[in-house]
């Protein structure tokens, strides 16, 4: 049995996206950071994705907190 | 090379973290597993993007740039150069420059050119007819936007124009451009082109009337989509090269009576 809930999906999907967020906008072009050799449209695409599903865990989270009720 | 070891050694030592999970039921160990793996697929999936020096770039591209300054200085061709609209060609991709013979020369009507434009020596008026150095970086910009700039109008040009040069291609940290009647003024904020630009400037035939590549790729882009005649009218630089100013001219054409 795997022992971590969608809950604790959740956080850590929370942390990575947090991470990465900052680290896109640290390293986007605008800011003058063009000396990292780094895919950093990919980084952004990432760092979205798992936001997305951070969210996606939340709204599942709701949900299932309103059918309860 | 390094960086596909890292992200393997991260992947697998997540995936047996995860697989020990399961087996001694622990949280700990899946948060370790889960981590390992989530940042093993990202370094995976955000690989390193080949880059060249910026030193080559300058080396490989200076070379033509001062055949074509020589050629112009021995030939003494004198008259302001004008990047032609896709109307001047049987070829709409084509981006080509015209320089005229004479200081004032005027500039030849489209069945003119296009009676001759397989030729580089045109005559009636005496001209040449050259490939731009920023002819392939004005293809690559469509190529990218995935649109041709006969399509598009100079408003639409102001809103495209800064993503892709600061978010897709990173050629520049910044970039402004205002239009004023028939003038644009263009301001390129640290280009990947400014070494390059400084060389070009010592070019007395070329600089200004052609350019360096970046801002003949410019005056190519806005011949295209006014659909006019572009002359740099003006070129300058500030904070040591790294600001570049110039200034280009729609050329209004004579209407035929």
């Amino acid at each position: 049995m795997f022992p971590l809930d969608l809950w604790d999906a959740s956080l850590i999907l929370a942390i990575t996206a947090m991470i990465l967020l900052t680290l896109s906008i640290m390293f986007s072009p605008y800011y003058g950071k063009v000396n990292i050799l780094i895919n950093k449209k990919r980084l952004k695409n990432a760092s979205l994705a798992f936001s997305a599903l951070f969210l996606i865990t939340v709204a599942i989270r709701i949900i299932t907190i309103i059918f309860m009720l | 090379m390094k960086t596909k070891i890292i992200y393997s050694i991260l992947i697998a030592m997540g995936a047996i973290a995860l697989t020990f999970s399961i087996i001694y039921s622990s949280s700990i160990l899946a948060f370790i597993g889960l981590g390992l793996t989530f940042w093993g697929i990202i370094l995976a999936y955000i690989q390193t993007e080949e880059y060249v020096k910026r030193k080559l770039l300058d080396a490989t591209t200076l070379a033509p740039l001062l055949t074509l300054n020589k050629v112009m200085q021995e030939l003494q061709y004198e008259g302001k150069a004008v990047y032609l609209p896709p109307k001047y060609f049987k070829d709409q991709e084509e981006n080509r420059v015209y320089i005229p013979k004479q200081k004032d020369g005027q500039i030849p009507t489209p069945e003119q050119i296009q009676e001759q434009e397989n030729k580089l020596f045109i005559k009636n008026p005496n001209g040449l007819l050259l490939t731009p150095p920023g002819a392939e970086l004005t293809k690559l910009f469509e190529k990218i936007l995935e649109t041709t700039f006969t399509r598009i109008d100079l408003r639409h040009l102001q809103q495209i124009m800064p993503k892709l040069f600061i978010e897709d291609l990173e050629i520049a940290q910044n970039l402004k451009i205002e239009t004023k009647d028939n003038r644009i003024l263009v301001e390129i904020k640290n280009s990947v082109y400014k070494n390059l630009n400084k060389e070009v400037m010592k070019l007395k035939n070329l600089y200004p009337s052609i350019g360096c590549p970046l801002v003949s790729a410019f005056a190519c882009t806005l011949a295209r989509a006014t659909g006019k005649p572009i002359v740099i009218e003006k070129q300058q630089t500030r904070e040591e090269g790294k600001v570049i100013e110039i200034e280009y001219r729609i050329v209004e054409e004579k209407t035929e009576q």
